[in-house]
C-alpha cells in the first residue's frame, strides 16, 4: 500500500530536467488555477450582494438586501449539497486531509470528476457567502493539477507527490505573495521531509507561481499589513499570553467543529438540507452582523485598525464566527477553515489588546500587532503549521519585530493545542479516519501495513482428528515447529508443538493456547512491538470479527516488512535528486 | 396636424443649418483654454470642420436637460459622471475595439475605455501644505493632515463626503486596494467620520475649487485639501509658498462622451479619436497639469509654454510620485451618492 509507484529511476541529469519541467507546468497551472478562483468568488460575491461593495450600490433598497442576504447562502447550501449527493462519485467536500494522505501513501487523490465538482461547489460556497475558507480548496486545486503527474512514467521516484507538493506550494504563493510561505507549508503540512529531490521542485514551483502573481498579473496580496513595529519589550509577554488564549480558541473551535458534522447528520437526515441550514444560519446572522458573510477580508482588515470593534461587539463576533464556520464546515460546505480561523484569531488579539490597553491601562503598540499574533497562533494551531504561519507573517509585513512578536504567538498557542488537541485539524480528522501522524510519519506508515497481508503460506495447521504423527510429519517437510490447531468452523484453538510435553496421543491432548494472535485489523507497528519477548516461528492471524483463522505470519517476513518499509521511508526522506 | 408635419420637416432642414458642425461640451475657464490650444484646434484646423464649445456644470442631469435642445456632439464629463449617463441612456456606446487598435487600448492608464467613455485626463485631490507654517519638519504623508498635534492649524477641505473619507481611512492604515471596499460598509463609514471628528476644530470649508489655495495664500489654512491643477495655478503663476503632498492623491479620471442625440456621431467619433492620441494628451498635459491617461504620452511632455515649468513634475499620475496612489472608483462613487451625501450629513449636523 505504501509503496511508491516502481519506475527505474532515469539518469540524475534526465531526472534534474524532469523535476523542474514539472514544477514549472503545475506551478503556472496550479497558479493560475488559483487565480481564477479567487476571481471566480469575487465575481460571485459581487453578483450575489455578498461583498460590501455590491451591497452598498443597494443601499436605498434595504428590503432587496436583506432578502438576499437571507436566501443566497441558504439556496447556496442548498445547491452546494444537491451537488455533492447528486454529481459528486465522492459526495462530500475535499480538502487538505484527502491531500495529506495521498501525498504520504502515494495513492490517487480521489477521482478528477469528484475534486473538480468539490473545487465548483468551494467557489460556490465563497461566493454565496458561506461561513468557509479558501485555501483549502485552493491547495486541493493545486494537488489536483500536480496529480497529473502520476500518469507520467518519467523515471523520478515518487513524482507524483513532489508534483503535488509543488502544486500545493504554488497554489499557496500565489495566495498570499508568499513564496517561502508557500515552500515551507507544502513541507510542513503535506510532504513531511525536507528531501532535496522535492525541496528543490517545491521551491521552484513556489517561485513560478510568485513571479505569476506579481509580474504578469500584479496582483496585490489578499492582506497587506503596514506596521510601526513592536515599541515596548514587555508587549512579548503580553503576546505569549495571547498565544495561549488564541489556542484555547482554537480548540473550542476545532472540537465544536468535529463534533457537529455527526449531530447535524443525526438531526437532518438529507444532507442538502443540511447545508441550506447552516446557510439560512448564516444569512440571520448577517442581517444584524454583515461580517460574518463569506471570507471577511474587510473584517479582517478592520481588525488592524484601533478600536474598529467595540469588546462587546469583539466578544459577540468571535462567538458568531466560531459557531457559523464550524456549523458551515460541519454541515457540508465545500471550504477550508485557514481563511475563518485568520479572522477569529485576529478578532480574539483585538479583543485581548482591548482588554490590555482599555481596561489594564497598559501601553502597547496599538491593534494590529495583537490582531496579527492572535490570527497566526491561532491559525497555525489549526493547520499545524508554526513555520509557514510565522513566514506568512514575515512575507505579507516584512516587518522583523511584528514576525517575532507572532512567533511567540504561534508557539505558545501550539505548545497548547498540540498537547490537548492534536498537531492540527487535518491530523484528527485523518487520525479518525484511520491514518495517525501523531507519533511521526514513520509511524504512520507502518500503521498503514497490515499484517494480514504478509501470510505465509506455509503455514501447518491441524484439526482435532489429525494424528500426532501426521502432524509431525507435516511440519518437519516445512521445516516448522508449531502447527495451529483449528476447530470445525475454522476457529483457532490453540498451538501445537510436537515433542514439546512428552509423547502425546491426540491433538487435543497437547494443544496449548496460542501466546499470540493478531487479527486483520493488527498493524505492523503494533505488530513488532508486541514481538518483543515472543519466541516462536509464527504468530496466528484470526478475522477479528468471527475468530476464524486467516493464516500465520512468519517473525522473520514481519522484521522484513518493517526493515524494507523503514528503509523506503529513509530513501524518500534523504532523497538529494 | 399637416401644420405639426411641416413644423418637423422645418426642423429637420434647420437643424444642420442652426448647429455648427460639432459642438463640445467642456467645463470653461483655463482648463477649457488648454483645451482649446492642446486638442480642440488642432482637430478644427485638420478637418475643416466648424467647432463650438459650450460649457456647462459638469452633472448628468445638464446632458438630459440641455443636451438635445443645444444640440451637444461631445461632452467631457467625471468618470462617475458618464456611467450614470450610460446607464441611463444619454450616451453613444463608441465600441472602444471600433476605435483603437489592441496596442492603443493596453496602452490606456489607470484603465482603458468603456462602454461610453474613452479616458483623456486624470486630475487628482491632493493635499498642499503652506509652506510658511512649518519652518521645521514639512507633512508628508496623509496622516499629517488628520495630525494637529505635529501640524497645528486650520484646515480646508470641501464641504462635501468626496475625497475626506478616502483620505480618513488610508490615515488609519487602509491600504488603497481596500479603501472603497471598506468604504462600503457601516463600520467603515462610522471609522472615516471618527477620523473627520479628531480634526473638527480645525476644519474650515470651501464650496468653490478656487477657494484652497486662495486659503493657504491668505493664511486661513495652513493645509488643503483640493485639485492638483488650482495649487499648480497658485504655486506656479502667482509664485505662492504653497507645496503639494502627492501621498493619498485621489486620481480622478475625465472623460470623453458622445451624447445619443448626436447628429454627427461619425465626427464625434473622430474627435475622440483625435484627442486620445498620446500627442494630443501630450500637449494638454503641457499647458495644465492634468496628466495624459495613455502611457506613452508621457515622454512626450516638456515644458509649460507659458512659465517654462517641467511639466512632468506636478502630474497627478506621473509613475515617479512615491507614496499612495488612489485611483476614484467612480462606479463607487455612481451608486453611493445619497449614501455618502446622508452620512456627511448627519455628521455635520452632529456638532450643531
Amino acid at each position: 500500500m505504501t509503496a511508491g509507484p516502481d519506475t527505474d529511476p532515469a539518469p540524475p541529469l534526465l531526472r534534474v530536467m524532469v523535476l523542474t519541467g514539472v514544477a514549472l507546468v503545475v506551478g503556472v497551472a496550479a497558479s493560475l488555477a488559483a487565480i481564477a478562483l479567487v476571481d471566480l468568488v469575487s465575481l460571485l460575491n459581487a453578483g450575489l450582494l455578498v461583498a460590501p461593495r455590491a451591497r452598498v450600490q443597494w443601499e436605498s433598497m434595504p428590503w432587496l438586501v436583506a432578502t438576499t442576504t437571507v436566501l443566497v447562502p441558504t439556496l447556496g447550501g442548498l445547491v452546494v449539497g444537491l451537488v455533492h449527493r447528486h454529481l459528486s462519485p465522492d459526495g462530500r467536500p475535499l480538502g487538505p486531509p484527502d491531500v495529506i494522505k495521498a501525498v504520504q501513501f502515494h495513492t490517487p487523490l480521489a477521482d478528477l470528476r469528484s475534486g473538480v465538482i468539490s473545487t465548483g461547489t468551494a467557489a460556490l460556497s465563497l461566493g454565496a457567502g458561506a461561513s468557509v475558507g479558501q485555501y483549502g480548496p485552493m491547495v486541493y486545486l493545486g494537488a489536483i493539477i500536480g496529480g497529473f503527474a502520476r500518469r507520467l512514467r518519467l523515471g523520478v521516484p515518487n513524482l507524483a507527490s513532489i508534483a503535488i507538493g509543488c502544486g500545493v506550494a504554488a497554489a499557496i504563493s500565489t495566495a498570499f505573495n508568499a513564496p517561502i510561505a508557500g515552500v515551507l507549508f507544502a513541507h510542513e503540512v503535506v510532504l513531511r521531509h525536507y528531501a532535496t529531490r522535492a525541496f528543490a521542485p517545491v521551491t521552484v514551483a513556489s517561485v513560478t507561481g510568485y513571479v505569476i502573481v506579481n509580474v504578469i498579473f500584479e496582483r496585490p496580496a489578499l492582506f497587506r499589513i503596514e506596521s510601526p513595529g513592536i515599541m515596548h519589550g514587555y508587549e512579548f509577554v503580553l503576546v505569549a499570553a495571547l498565544g495561549l488564549l488564541v489556542a484555547a480558541g482554537a480548540i473550542v473551535f476545532m472540537r465544536l467543529l468535529l463534533a457537529i458534522g455527526p449531530i447535524l447528520g443525526r438531526w437532518i437526515k438529507r444532507p442538502e438540507m443540511r447545508t441550506a441550514m447552516a446557510g439560512l444560519a448564516v444569512g440571520l446572522t448577517a442581517l444584524a452582523l454583515p461580517d460574518v458573510l463569506g471570507i471577511g477580508t474587510s473584517t479582517l482588515r478592520f481588525a488592524t485598525i484601533d478600536g474598529a470593534f467595540g469588546s462587546g461587539e469583539v466578544i459577540v463576533l468571535i462567538l458568531a464566527k466560531t459557531v457559523l464556520t464550524a456549523l458551515c464546515l460541519g454541515a457540508g460546505f465545500s471550504g477550508g477553515a485557514f481563511s475563518p480561523s485568520l479572522l477569529i484569531g485576529s478578532l480574539i488579539g483585538v479583543f485581548f489588546w482591548t482588554m490590555a490597553s482599555g481596561f489594564a491601562a497598559v501601553p502597547t503598540s496599538g491593534a494590529a500587532i495583537y490582531a496579527i499574533s492572535g490570527m497566526m497562533g491561532f491559525a497555525s494551531a489549526v493547520i499545524g503549521a508554526p513555520l509557514t504561519c510565522i513566514l506568512i507573517v514575515f512575507e505579507l509585513t516584512r516587518n522583523y519585530d511584528v514576525t517575532i512578536a507572532a512567533m511567540v504567538a504561534v508557539v505558545f498557542s501550539n505548545l497548547v493545542s498540540h498537547r490537548a488537541f492534536g498537531r492540527s485539524l487535518f491530523d484528527v480528522q485523518l487520525a479518525r479516519g484511520g491514518v495517525d501522524f501523531s507519533l511521526g510519519r514513520d509511524r504512520a506508515h507502518l500503521g498503514a501495513l497490515k499484517v494480514v497481508d504478509y501470510l505465509h503460506p506455509e503455514a501447518v495447521t491441524a484439526t482435532a482428528d489429525t494424528t500426532p504423527e501426521e502432524v509431525g510429519r507435516r511440519l518437519r517437510e516445512k521445516g516448522w515447529r508449531e502447527a495451529f490447531v483449528l476447530d470445525r468452523d475454522g476457529r483457532l484453538l490453540g498451538v501445537f508443538a510436537p515433542g514439546s510435553g512428552g509423547a502425546t496421543t491426540s491433538i487435543a491432548a497437547g494443544v496449548s493456547p496460542a501466546r499470540l494472535v493478531f487479527d486483520d485489523t493488527t498493524d505492523l507497528a503494533d505488530a513488532m512491538e508486541s514481538l518483543r519477548g515472543f519466541v516462536g516461528d509464527a504468530v496466528p492471524v484470526v478475522s477479528g470479527a468471527s475468530g476464524t483463522y486467516l493464516g500465520a505470519v512468519s517473525e522473520a517476513d514481519l522484521v522484513a516488512a518493517w526493515l524494507d518499509e523503514a528503509a523506503r521511508l529513509r530513501k524518500e526522506e534523504n532523497a538529494s535528486l | 396636424m399637416r401644420l405639426f408635419r411641416l413644423l418637423l420637416v422645418l426642423s429637420v432642414i434647420a437643424a444642420p443649418v442652426a448647429a455648427d458642425d460639432l459642438t463640445i461640451v467642456s467645463w470653461g475657464g483655463a482648463y477649457e483654454a488648454a483645451q482649446r490650444q492642446a486638442v480642440i484646434r488642432p482637430f478644427a484646423e485638420e478637418t475643416g470642420l466648424n467647432v463650438d464649445v459650450t460649457v456647462y456644470e459638469g452633472s448628468w442631469t445638464d446632458l438630459a436637460e440641455r443636451g438635445r435642445a443645444e444640440g451637444w456632439d461631445v461632452i467631457d464629463m467625471l468618470a462617475d459622471q458618464a456611467r450614470v449617463a450610460c446607464a441611463r441612456g444619454l450616451l453613444l456606446e463608441i465600441e472602444p475595439g471600433s476605435l483603437f487598435t489592441s496596442e492603443a487600448l493596453d496602452d490606456f492608464t489607470p484603465h482603458g475605455p468603456d462602454r461610453c467613455a474613452v479616458p483623456q485626463n486624470a486630475y487628482a485631490r491632493v493635499m498642499a501644505f503652506d509652506d510658511r507654517a512649518f519652518a521645521g519638519v514639512k507633512p508628508s504623508r496623509i496622516e499629517d493632515f488628520f495630525d494637529t498635534t505635529r501640524f497645528p492649524g486650520p484646515r480646508a477641505i470641501q464641504r462635501s463626503p468626496d475625497g475626506i473619507l478616502e483620505w480618513a481611512l488610508l490615515a488609519e492604515g487602509v491600504p488603497p486596494e481596500q479603501v472603497y471596499g471598506l468604504l462600503s460598509t457601516d463600520r467603515g463609514l462610522r471609522l472615516a467620520f471618527r477620523k473627520l471628528e479628531t480634526i473638527r476644530d480645525d476644519i474650515v470649508w470651501w464650496d468653490d475649487p478656487a477657494e484652497p489655495a486662495q486659503m493657504l495664500l491668505d493664511g486661513r489654512a495652513v493645509m488643503a485639501a483640493g485639485f492638483n491643477g488650482r495649487f499648480f495655478d497658485a504655486a506656479q503663476r502667482a509664485q505662492a509658498a504653497i507645496d503639494i503632498v502627492w501621498d493619498g492623491r485621489i486620481i480622478g479620471i475625465e472623460v470623453w462622451a458622445i451624447a445619443a442625440t448626436t447628429d454627427v456621431p461619425g465626427a464625434a467619433r473622430d474627435f475622440i479619436v483625435h484627442a486620445a492620441e498620446p500627442t494630443s494628451m501630450a500637449r494638454l498635459a503641457m499647458r495644465i497639469p492634468y496628466g495624459p491617461t495613455r502611457s506613452s504620452a508621457f515622454d512626450r511632455i516638456g515644458l509649460n509654454p507659458d512659465t517654462g515649468a517641467p511639466m512632468r513634475a506636478y502630474l497627478p499620475n506621473h509613475p515617479q510620485h512615491g507614496g499612495r496612489a488612489l485611483v476614484q472608483d467612480s462606479g463607487w462613487y455612481a451608486n453611493t451618492e445619497d449614501l455618502r451625501q446622508r452620512r456627511f450629513r448627519n455628521w455635520l449636523e452632529a456638532a450643531e
